[in-house]
């Protein structure tokens, strides 16, 4: 029996709303002590990502989001048998039980910012010009005009990188005083100033929210998309110590070094 | 099936753009085609070399700012990363490959550069 | 205010310069939703890995889907927003 799992909930009990998944069948909890996995069982396994599968996915994942805490799970996760599930719910008990406390009652935002990355550059060599320091003079050695090229890109970035964490710092001043937790990619691409997610608690939903529109109302200049609410795709957090078979020594190796945060190479490049 | 949450935003075009470029970094399906797994190793070898030039330059940088390279010192350093940039140029060019594509993607520590 | 709303309908072909302005921004708004669905529900939240799992949605694939189903979302929008299909066609 293959059983199509949409999320883990805070719950041993029967799921009350009438909620059908794929192929039409319903959507039921496979309890495990004090939690439970939605499931809904299926004949042919998911052959591929459609746009109606994602959204009827992400629509049951929502739905159960009313009624209880849910950590959702990966789109298109199959588990063979329901002993299969049982012993994924043993193994993984623990983590979900923790993650359900820090998650109960929150939802997740997402707020992305575009800002115009060639009109701040152009600002920063204006503001370069006037104050440069000759350290390089202007020779005609093609040694010394190389560096002084990168010399100068050197410093543009640099200061383009300070401009980001400026307004990212201002920004998060705002938004992070209603969440509990939050996550932030800075410049994925030059454009892409913030991409950004907070987990907000439910009674908070509308102070974040107006902070979001003080925030965009004091930038115009800067282009904003925010959604949610979500369910915490983003916070979930499995520690990688799990019952389930290990593949090779070489995992558990990865696995240590992801958990002493070793960084590689120096600062970002 | 509707679905309750809101994704609001007066710009989807530009946001949409700026999403597709952050993704073009993201792997692609393994191809274990020999000439491709050729292709690989040099691109291996060529991110990695690419890594240290980046370093290289970017540890210069910071000494010019600090003042710590005299002028003789300057000259020299940029004949070399010059040399080295061109040279990297061209063999990008022999193997077809692009700066975007040499990079590797570290899992859960993101990419190397 | 953009909720997602599935299965609309394009019936009539008058009016077409507006329709189509607005099925463009309706395109939009609908490509950028789903980028923000399928972001998340494709390796974010519960990654449960082992041989118990059978799934079809490999990582390499994900990436590769992502491509590909944006490229057919828009195809499918472009016919269901255009005047001259007739009576909607489920474009699959």
């Amino acid at each position: 029996m293959k059983l199509y799992l949409y999320g883990i909930i805070d719950s041993s009990s029967q799921i009350k709303q009438s909620i059908y998944g794929l192929e039409g069948a319903g959507v039921y909890n496979i309890p495990f002590c004090d939690i439970g996995a939605a499931v809904s069982e299926i004949c042919r396994p998911p052959q591929n990502i459609t746009e109606d599968a994602v959204l009827e996915h992400e629509a049951i994942v929502e739905k159960l989001m009313a009624d209880f805490t849910v950590l959702p799970v990966r789109f298109q996760t199959v588990i063979e048998g329901r002993d299969n599930l049982l012993s994924m719910m043993r193994g993984y008990y623990k983590d979900f039980k923790d993650n359900m406390e820090r998650l109960h009652n929150k939802f997740e935002f997402s707020i992305k910012v575009i800002w115009p990355a060639d009109k701040i550059k152009e600002n920063i060599i204006k503001a370069l010009k006037k104050d440069e320091q000759k350290k390089l003079d202007l020779d005609s050695s093609s040694g010394k005009r190389f560096m002084k090229e990168k010399f100068e890109k050197y410093k543009i970035d640099k200061e383009f990188d300070a401009k980001a964490d400026k307004f990212i710092k201002v920004m998060d001043i705002f938004f992070s005083k209603f969440a509990a937790e939050k996550k932030n990619k800075k410049l994925k691409t030059e454009n892409l100033l913030m991409d950004a997610v907070y987990l907000v608690e439910k009674d908070n939903e509308r102070n974040f929210r107006e902070a979001f529109e003080h925030v965009k109302s004091s930038r115009p200049d800067f282009k904003y998309l925010f959604s949610g609410p979500w369910p915490a795709y983003n916070f979930v957090v499995l520690s990688k110590k799990s019952c389930l078979p290990r593949d090779s020594e070489q995992a558990d190796l990865f696995d240590k070094v992801t958990k002493d945060q070793i960084l590689v190479g120096a600062d970002s490049i | 099936m509707i679905t309750n949450t809101i994704v609001e935003t007066e710009s989807p075009e530009e946001f949409i753009e700026e999403i597709e470029k952050a993704q073009d970094c993201l792997p692609k399906k393994i191809d274990a085609n020999p000439k491709t797994v050729e292709k690989g190793l040099a691109k291996l070898v060529l991110t990695l070399i690419e890594l240290i030039r980046k370093l290289l330059e970017k540890q210069a940088m910071r000494r010019v700012e600090a003042g710590s390279l005299s002028e003789e010192e300057i000259e020299k350093v940029g004949e070399t990363l010059m040399k080295l940039e061109n040279k990297m140029d061209e063999l990008k060019g022999i193997f077809g490959l692009k700066d975007e594509e040499l990079n590797l993607n570290l899992g859960p520590l993101g990419d190397l550069m | 205010m953009i909720a997602l709303a599935h299965g609309h309908r394009t019936t009539s072909v008058g009016f077409q310069a507006e329709k189509v302005k607005m099925n463009n921004a309706v395109i939009k708004s609908k490509e950028i939703t789903l980028l923000e669905i399928l972001d998340r529900v494709l390796d974010k939240g519960v990654v449960i890995s082992g041989d118990i799992v059978i799934s079809v949605a490999d990582v390499d694939l994900i990436y590769l889907g992502l491509k590909v189903l944006l490229s057919s979302v828009e195809t499918i929008e472009k016919l269901r927003g255009s005047p001259f299909v007739g009576p909607m066609q489920e474009a699959r």
